[in-house]
């Protein structure tokens, strides 16, 4: 077993994709995903990784040469940060229609304007609907997991589809941490080697991303959405796996921290979870009966998973670390899907949202404190009061 | 849990309306049925091939390879499925050989198709 290092959450995708043994890698740089093609560039370089280095003339070309290298049957990598992200915005349907199982590593960072440079969940969360899957880490050792995760899962037939891998940035993506990576044949028996349908071939010519009909285009997203109704049990088989091999113990969807006799919960997902995590063991010091649900993936979603961990607890306060102006709850995005994944349960827990992290701040243990007192004040009052609460505003 | 959950439904694709995977379709061919893309044509290019003097420019000018040479015939043969009558074909050719014709003429029209856009 190797031993523990410490790394940044950049450091530990560079090393989830070498040990993913990638092919094409293309780059642009945006901070504060750059670090990751700065590894990866080193590694490329010191004849670690036998891969080809491509720079792209910006994110949209980064995800176009992703597209191709992935069509020509290769294990293609590439990332983006906040605008970034949303300069590529045309490539992502197409790269899931077209059924291209390549990987984006995101460490998150504020959209314009002002050009923050901090971390917020909203570059990555705008593109959730385009068919791409998607989800969150919450340590460097996470992002290591989850890249080679996400390939086992995007690159099963069942499923064939291209993955976002995000972490916070510079929470994750610049703060080192102790990360353990596995050894050559633990990655040998958990990542099978990428076996593309279809791919650009001579000698069997085929024809990549043709127009289509109106009339094909109904069943084309039927298809589509049919693919994603596969993709929690292939999720399921490749987490039980990943345990297994690699001595962790994650659960596919949901980390379900303290919730069973909870009365108040958080669902929060990436880097402020660590500090949620503390402040609910505070708070229980205290007496307040506190947990914490972290999502792991937000496409799929996992709508029963969490309907079955908070239906019992009596209010959750949804911590978002993205905008939804202008939205259902006029807050964040994750309410949401919540509330709605909460809605048919015979007692439904009070649900409010928290907008908190935005633009890179800090969630401090103190926000937690009030998010918990907000909660408990429902609890007593036995009602929602406001759909959504700017924390420090 | 005190009551099950609604599920997601099933989504069964009829088969004669099923998609290739990813959209990939074997090629290259010329007229492959699979996925025809000329059903927002409003004119055609209508040859006489009196004037046609087969120098190809139409072949090289069409965006869509819709103009084959066929050799055993000595003509130039019309692909009817791929044209979006974009008409750069009728601007190339230098013997005016090729005009335009409103779709609206022809009884095989891609206005009368059963399945309209």
């Amino acid at each position: 077993m190797a031993k523990e290092q410490m790394m940044t959450g950049c450091r530990a995708a560079a090393e989830g994709a070498k040990a993913a043994e990638v092919e094409v890698i293309c780059s642009y740089p945006i901070r504060p995903y750059t670090a990751i093609m700065m590894e990866l560039a080193k590694m490329v370089a010191n004849g670690e990784l036998n891969a080809e280095f491509v720079h792209g003339e910006g994110e949209h070309a980064q995800l176009s040469v992703t597209l191709g290298a992935s069509a020509s049957g290769a294990r293609a990598f590439t990332g983006s940060s906040g605008v970034g992200v949303t300069y590529a915005m045309e490539v992502y349907s197409p790269m899931a229609g077209g059924r291209y199982p390549a990987q984006m590593s995101i460490a998150d960072r504020t959209l314009d304007p002002p050009g923050d440079f901090g971390s917020e969940h909203t570059d990555a969360m705008s593109t959730r609907d385009q068919g791409w899957l998607l989800g969150w880490a919450c340590s460097p050792q996470e992002v290591y997991d989850n890249t080679l995760i996400n390939y086992r899962v995007g690159e099963d037939h069942r499923v064939m589809l291209p993955q976002m891998v995000c972490q916070d940035g510079y929470f994750i993506s610049h703060i080192p941490d102790k990360v353990t990576l596995g050894d050559r044949s633990q990655v040998k028996e958990f990542l099978p080697p990428y076996r593309p349908i279809g791919p650009l071939s001579l000698t069997h010519p085929v024809s990549h991303g043709p127009q289509i009909r109106p009339d094909q285009g109904a069943p084309m997203d039927a298809m589509r959405a049919q693919t994603f109704l596969a993709v929690p049990k292939v999720i399921e088989e490749a987490t039980a796996d990943f345990n297994r091999i690699f001595g962790r113990n994650y659960d596919p969807f949901l980390e379900q921290y303290k919730l069973g006799d909870a009365e108040i919960a958080f669902c929060i997902m990436g880097a402020h979870a660590n500090t949620c995590r503390t402040s609910v063991d505070r708070l229980r010091k205290k007496g307040v009966k506190a947990g914490m649900a972290r999502l792991r993936w937000v496409r799929p979603w996992p709508t029963h998973q969490l309907a079955n961990a908070l239906g019992h607890v009596k209010a959750v306060g949804v911590v978002e670390t993205s905008t939804s102006y202008g939205g259902a709850m006029r807050g964040g995005n994750l309410i949401h899907e919540v509330r709605a994944s909460l809605y048919d349960l015979d007692k439904r827990p009070l649900v409010t949202s928290f907008m908190a992290g935005l633009g890179g701040e800090t969630i401090w243990p103190a926000d937690f404190d009030y998010m918990a007192k907000v909660l408990a004040e429902m609890v007593k009052e036995k009602k929602t009061k406001n759909y959504v609460y700017w924390i420090g505003m | 849990m005190a009551k099950e959950l609604p599920g997601y439904g099933t989504i069964n694709v009829p088969k004669d309306r099923e998609v290739p995977f990813g959209a990939v379709t074997p090629a290259p061919v010329c007229t492959q049925n699979l996925f025809q893309t000329s059903n927002w044509r409003i004119v055609r290019p209508v040859k006489d091939d009196e004037k046609c003097t087969r120098c190809l420019i139409c072949y090289l000018s069409c965006p869509d390879a819709c103009w084959i040479y066929q050799e055993k015939e000595d003509v130039m043969e019309w692909v009817a499925g791929f044209c979006k009558g974009c008409q750069i074909c009728i601007n190339e050719c230098p013997t005016g050989a090729l005009t335009a014709a409103p779709e609206l003429d022809f009884p095989d029209g891609v206005i009368r198709l059963e399945k309209p856009f």
